[in-house]
């Protein structure tokens, strides 16, 4: 029972891994999407920002850039919650 | 950690401080080569893990001062975020400075301000905020691990147990 | 001449991450990884991406080696037998 559970699962998830692989670009090809061109266009000649992902982090994606913030600021909450001196003080 | 012998510590001693140039070189420079705030941010941080590998715990922590990295953590989110609000008008981050890049080309860049604007201003606030916070880490982790030593036994410290 | 350096890092790439697995002592294992973070700055750049390549490089190479030789040390401390607070 649990080897007919094994090999099926295996199966299916070497289905689905094989079936993704299938798909990936060839390397050195990426996706081109309607997206990039404009970013690649309009960076440098609207913002006079010659490092695109600079301009693209901090000017047409501000706000994952302030989760991005908001993460490191919660990482360092709660390292300071797990090694605090705790109690009282006095 | 104990103190390593007086070569590491020499070689430590130039090599963080290169580390801190190096970092500030890449943070102002986010809009041009690059890099940006937060790499640049980690770059600084290495500054203190240079001088807590060299010269041990006990000689480190009582040369730091947290106050100062916390303001610095502080100081860097509160620039961000109000640079974000000061494009209000139009809207949230929106780039109130920036000039196109033919203005730019033209001279008509004004002073110190970058001609990209907003963008390299919210990369030295996001490298100040990202070198406090990386080196706020180090230190809590280190202080962390000493409470085993300096602690009162029985009393709540830190780690669950 | 660049497809044969691509290769080495890569081949350097799955060696660092195999002693990493590999090693029982956990100090090589921690200096393992931070090798493994070298090697993958090396392959970031050479994918032409120098910002991630920075990063990895400052954050996985020294950061993260100096936490884990800080956590295995406060480790070493709980196994020698005097460093819980309450027996």
């Amino acid at each position: 029972m649990k080897k007919t559970m094994f090999i099926a699962a295996a199966l299916v998830l070497g289905g689905i891994v094989w079936g993704v692989l299938d798909n990936v670009h060839p390397f050195g090809d990426p996706l081109k999407t309607p997206v990039d061109d404009y970013y690649i266009a309009h960076a440098l000649k609207d913002r006079s920002s010659e490092n695109i992902v600079t301009s693209l982090v901090f000017d047409y994606r501000g706000f994952d850039t302030i989760g991005e913030a908001a993460v490191l600021f919660t990482a360092l909450c709660s390292v300071t919650a797990l090694f605090r001196q705790g109690g009282r003080r006095d | 950690m104990n103190p390593l012998s007086v070569v590491v510590r020499k070689g430590c001693d130039i090599f963080a401080w290169f580390m801190v140039v190096f970092g500030a070189n890449v943070i102002i420079h986010g809009d041009l080569t690059p890099g940006g705030g937060f790499q640049g941010g980690a770059i600084v941080a290495t500054f203190l893990t240079f001088l807590l590998v060299a010269y041990g715990g006990n000689r480190l922590l009582s040369w730091v001062n947290e106050r100062f990295y916390t303001s610095l953590v502080g100081f860097g989110l509160l620039l961000f975020i109000g640079l974000a609000f000061m494009g209000f008008p139009t809207s949230f981050f929106y780039n109130f400075v920036s000039v196109t890049h033919e203005a730019a080309m033209a001279g008509g860049a004004h002073g110190i301000i970058p001609p990209s604007g907003t963008i390299a201003l919210m990369d030295i606030a996001v490298g100040i905020e990202v070198a406090g916070g990386l080196s706020l880490i180090v230190i809590y982790m280190f202080k962390g691990i000493r409470l085993y030593e300096t602690s009162p036994v029985g009393t709540e410290c830190g780690h669950d147990r | 001449m660049m497809q044969l350096l691509h290769l080495c890092v890569l081949v350097l790439i799955v060696l660092a991450g195999f002693f990493a697995i590999w090693f029982r002592d956990l100090l090589s294992s921690a200096l393992a990884l931070g090798a493994f973070s070298l090697c993958m700055a090396l392959e970031f750049y050479i994918l032409q991406a120098p910002d991630v390549a920075i990063a990895e490089a400052a954050i996985g190479a020294a950061l993260s080696t100096v936490i884990y030789i800080i956590a295995l040390r406060a480790c070493g401390q709980i196994r020698k037998g005097n460093g819980g607070g309450v027996k």
